[in-house]
Parts: C-alpha cells; structure tokens; sequence
C-alpha cells in the first residue's frame, strides 16, 4: 500500500548511511561539535557501537553539562483501561482479557494525593484509546482534578482534535506525550488491526497540533521492538527536530519504551538487547544534548540505574500500570505491561543520591500555566 | 587608576550594596549541603533560585528553605520557565511573596533547548516590575540598545550573556558586553555562559560590575574549591580594574622618530 508521509520523514537514505558507517565516519561522529542527522545515523552503526564506552563518556558529559547533577521524577497514573484498539503487542487491546475499569473523579483526586504524599510533583495521566467510559470529556475533568494538586500534569492517551488539545491545555495539561509505536507505515498498519489508531497520519501530526494549541512540551516515542530499530529511531530523530523547527517556543520529550511482556500472544519481530538501547540512548543525548530524555520503570534496575545522568535525564519512580494502583483500596486490574523496577521512591531516590544525583521532584511551578 | 577604596568599592543594585561581585546560581548540585558549602566558600552574596524549584511541601526537594537559612546572603528569585511577560510578571510576584525578598531576576527564555532570552517579553516584563518596585535585574542578549533601554526602564542593573546558559563558552559577546559596559549607568553582570575564574576575571577586569556563575561551580569535580576559585578571580579582577589596567595598544611605539628632520621651528 501506497502512504502519504510528511517532507521531514524520510529516515531511508541516513539509514543508508548507518549501514555504511566505518571506523573514520564514527570518529568524526563522535568529535563533531554540531552533530546532524547524518553524524546521528552515524552513531547508531554497528561499528559505533563498538565504540559504545566513549559514547557513554560523551553522553555523560553532556548530561551533566545540560541538566547538571540531576534527575527530573514523574510518576504514571492509569486513569482506565478501557480500549477500543487492536494493538497487537497492547495488554489494554480490546480483545485482551482484562478486568476493565476507570477511575471516578473522586478516585482520581485520592491518587492525586497518594502520589503528592510520596513527593510528586510531575504526574502523567494515561488512558487507552477513546471509549465511552473514558473519552475527552472524561479525560479533561481528570485533568482538571488533578491541576490544582500537583504543579505538573501532562496526559498520555489517544490522539486528539487541535481544539481538543487546546481545552486540554487550559485545564491544566502541559504536555503531552504519544508515541508513534513505529513510524513504518505497513508495519504500524499490520500491527494496529483496529480502533481509531489505525489512522497513521492523525497519529505522528498529533504533537503538531497540540503544540500549537498550546501545549508547553510534547514526549515522543517509538516502541522498540515492533519494526527496524535503525529506521525508527531515524525517524524519531527526525520527528523531534521537525517539531523544534516549527514550534520554537514548546520543547520535545523522547521516551525509549522497549516492549516488554504483556498479556496476549505478541512476540515483538525485533530484540533490542541493553547495549543496543544504551547505544540509542547515547546518540540521542549526543546528538540532542540539551532534550530531557526520559526512562521508564519497564526497564530493569540495573540498567536505570546505569543510564541515570548517562543520557538519561528524567525518569518515573514507584509506578503501577494498573489502573489507580497508589491507594491501598483500589482494584487491582492487571496492568499494560510488567513494571521491572519495583523499588519505591526512597529506595530509589537513595540509589540516584548514591551516584551524586539529585532527585527533583518539583522542576516546575503551576503559575507558569495559563 | 581609580579613585575607589577598596573599603567603599561595592556592587549596588537599587538601594542594596554588596561587597562581593560574584552572584551564585543555585541549580544543577548533587544535594543540597554541596549547594551550601559551595555558596559559603564563594563568598556570595547574593544567589538566584528558580520559584519553580521552591518546594514547600517536600522539605528535601526545596531549594527555598535552606538559602533562606543562609546569614548574609540575599535570595533573588528568577522567572525561569516563564515563555512570556505576564507569566515572568505572575511569577516574580508569587517569588516575591514566599521569598520575601524584593529582587527578581526576570528569565524569559521561551526556547527550552537553547534558553535564548527573548528582547521583547524580557523589556515590557522588567518595566511592569520596575513600576511595581521590584529591584528588576533583566537576563538578556548581549544587545547594547537593550541594555539601554532596561536602564531606562528602571532595571537596576543589565545582564547580558557571556554565552548560551550552561554552555561554558566563556565571554564570547565580548565586543558587544564592552559596548554595554562603556555607557551603562547600571552595574552590568555577566550572566551565563562562564566556565573558568579567568573568565570571570577578564569580564570583571573589563569593567563588569559582577559576574553570576552557576555551571561551572555546580558541574565541577570538586564545586566547593571551585567556588572559591571563582571567589579569587572575581576579587583578583575587580583589585586589577581598580589599579588600572595598562590600555592595550596594537601597535608598538616606535623608538626612532620618524618626523625628527623636521625642524621644531619651522
């Protein structure tokens, strides 16, 4: 099938150019003051990956020099899971089994709190795709709820109409955050089988539109695991500069969710193993030294706590990916995918201390919001 | 030479006088105590906090608290993370409140990845807080129209960049600071971009009134030995201006005349 992409996507020609990488190409790479697209390429070749201790070096250095000695903390909060997508690799898909369920508004403001006990100040919302249980609506009054109690919400969930973002924007919502899953239009058309999320197009201007109506940030992403890592992280890449070139005053967010086990049968086509994420992570942080690059708890232990402040620069701590989950009388669904760090936030905040870290919980204020 | 006593040579802004020039950031530190040692080794004082790191409900993610604590240091809160005047406005207003403190050093840098100072929200966010008496102390480009106009406006100093915030690429508007420097009836302070004490020594040296550091003493090896050598530099720099700097000159003087055939009384 025949697919309409945007001027700014065309991830071919550097993947091209990472296929061809040699030991020179990496060096220069590695040493150029203003890396491109091309020197990013570059820096996800498997001769660069060779070189992964000195990307690590660079990436750390850079880490530190834009966002110092510090680690920004988010917490993720399912509002429902109710879906109508047919996302293969989805533990919300609407063909899993799962117990459905939302929050009601009261809820929604018990773990507002919960979580503002535990410290935070930086909440993501999430949902599945547009359902009636769970549809804009809905959506805007949990924002709503929660704006007042943290300073810092943003929203991850289905993508939305420009007016939509912008009454998500005035209720309190900052940012939002969408990944494109894959930015292969015949691998994202395989894999998303049904539901509103087949439309591809509506998916990847999602950011466009909600930066312009006036959102602070936009958090990107593409699942690693689903199609050809070289080519969507190529393509990511490109999205994010696309977005700093059109909306000078909102920053971009990258996220690197790597597919992990859910319920369903879906076995992800390509394995992503820890160097090569580190890899990913380090040309980014390399090539896109002053963007918050984020790592969730999906990850292991032992890998967060080696990428804190080595390219990573934001991370969520103590989260549940069933729905609600910080209250001690919730219902217990089961979640979208297994969370691997389990570790609480004084557990985990000591280990970021230990590595001369600081824990931020609160890096923004509520009277920055229109 | 100039005609200053050490003992009278102070950094005033508004009606407030310091005898230290070096004002301190505060973001990037690993914790808290190494923020306050190394504020305490730099002499400071005088330190900016970002109101958005002011965490009155999480004691140990408050930057607020402890400065406040600090015996002889004054707070000046900054807008940072505000995109537009009425925002920075809202801020400075609320920073003023908690912090008590009636300096605001107005940050609007709309651009989240370079955090370029936008010219135009800073001029019209300065004015409205100067008029509503604020010690205003504007972070702008290196623009010697600008700075002033921000005098003008009732801005009780300029800050022009050095370079990008955090970017440690030194003085590299010196022609325009110089600019600055030579009509500014306000101290002017060097706000970002400094990486080594020479280089804070060499904007003193040029005649700045302070410099603000916060990178480079904050992502140090060692930030409390930085802090005091930045301490040194901006002393050694200001000692230096007062003593008169030898003016520099590109050519040299040349040691046989060249117009010695001509008579003196023709």
């Amino acid at each position: 099938m025949q697919h309409i992409t945007p001027d700014w996507l065309d991830p071919l020609q550097l993947a091209d150019i990472c296929m061809s990488a040699r030991d020179g190409t990496v060096q220069s790479a590695l040493t150029a003051t203003r890396p491109s697209a091309k020197e990013f390429a570059i820096l996800l070749s498997e001769t660069a990956a060779k070189r992964l201790e000195e990307m690590a070096q660079k990436a750390h250095s850079l880490t530190m020099h834009h966002f110092g000695n510090t680690v920004s903390l988010y917490v993720p909060l399912y509002l429902s899971n109710y879906c109508t997508g047919g996302c293969s690799y989805c533990g919300f898909a609407s063909d899993r089994e799962q117990r459905r369920y939302r929050l009601s508004r009261d809820q929604v403001r018990a773990e507002v709190l919960a979580l503002k006990k535990m410290g935070f100040e930086d909440i993501l919302l999430l949902t599945g795709e547009r359902t009636p249980e769970a549809d804009f609506e809905y959506l805007k009054k949990c924002v709503e709820v929660a704006s007042p109690i943290v300073h810092n919400v943003s929203v991850e969930s289905f993508a939305m109409t420009a007016d939509e973002y912008e009454q998500l924007a005035k209720a309190g919502c900052n940012s939002i955050t969408l990944y494109q899953e894959t930015y292969d239009p015949d691998v994202y058309e395989e894999l998303h089988r049904w539901g509103p999320k087949r439309d591809y197009a509506a998916r990847l201007e999602a950011q466009d539109r909600a930066l312009a109506a006036g959102m602070r940030s936009a958090g990107l992403g593409a699942l690693l695991g689903l199609a050809d890592p070289v080519s969507d992280m190529i393509a990511l890449y490109q999205h994010a500069r696309h977005l700093q070139r059109s909306f000078w005053r909102s920053g971009v967010m990258i996220s690197f969710p790597r597919i992990c086990e859910q319920r369903g049968d879906f076995s992800p086509p390509y394995s992503i193993n820890d160097r090569q994420l580190a890899q990913i992570v380090f040309a980014f942080r390399i090539c896109m030294p002053d963007v918050p690059l984020v790592l969730s708890t999906r990850e292991h232990p032992a890998f967060r706590d080696g990428m804190a402040g080595v390219g990573i620069s934001r991370m969520s701590a103590a989260s549940r990916t069933t729905v609600g989950g910080y209250v001690p009388e919730d219902v217990d669904t089961g979640g979208q995918f297994s969370v691997s760090d389990t570790r609480d936030v004084a557990k985990f905040c000591q280990m970021l201390e230990s590595k001369g870290l600081d824990p931020v919980f609160k890096n923004w204020d509520a009277v920055f919001q229109a | 030479m100039s005609d200053i006593e050490p003992e009278t040579d102070k950094l005033k802004l508004g009606s407030y006088e310091f005898s230290s020039r070096l004002i301190m950031g505060t973001g990037k530190f690993s914790d808290a105590e190494t923020m306050l040692a190394a504020i305490e080794a730099s002499g400071t004082q005088l330190v900016t906090v970002a109101l958005r790191r002011f965490n009155p409900d999480r004691v140990s993610d408050d930057l607020l608290s402890p400065l406040s604590a600090l015996e002889g240091v004054t707070l000046m809160p900054n807008t940072s993370g505000a995109r537009t005047a009425a925002e920075a406005i809202k801020a400075a207003v609320l920073a003023r409140e908690l912090s008590g403190s009636d300096f605001v050093k107005v940050e609007i840098h709309p651009n989240p990845h370079h955090l370029m100072p936008d010219p135009i929200e800073t001029y019209e966010a300065s004015k409205e807080l100067a008029s509503q008496g604020f010690v205003v102390m504007p972070y702008m480009p290196a623009d010697p129209v600008l700075a002033k106009r921000l005098e003008e406006i009732g801005c009780a100093s300029v800050m022009p960049l050095g370079s990008a915030i955090g970017s440690g690429h030194g003085l590299g508007t010196h022609e325009m600071v110089s600019l600055i420097v030579r009509d500014s009836n306000v101290p002017v302070i060097i706000d970002a971009g400094l990486r080594a004490p020479s280089e804070a020594a060499a904007a003193i040296e040029m005649g700045c009134g302070a410099v603000l550091v916060n990178s480079a003493i904050a992502a140090a090896d060692d930030p409390v030995e930085m802090a005091q050598a930045f301490s040194t530099a901006v002393e050694s720099g200001r000692r230096a201006w007062r003593a008169g700097i030898m003016p520099q000159s590109d050519a040299a003087t040349a040691t046989s005349p060249l117009t010695s055939f001509l008579s003196r009384d023709s």
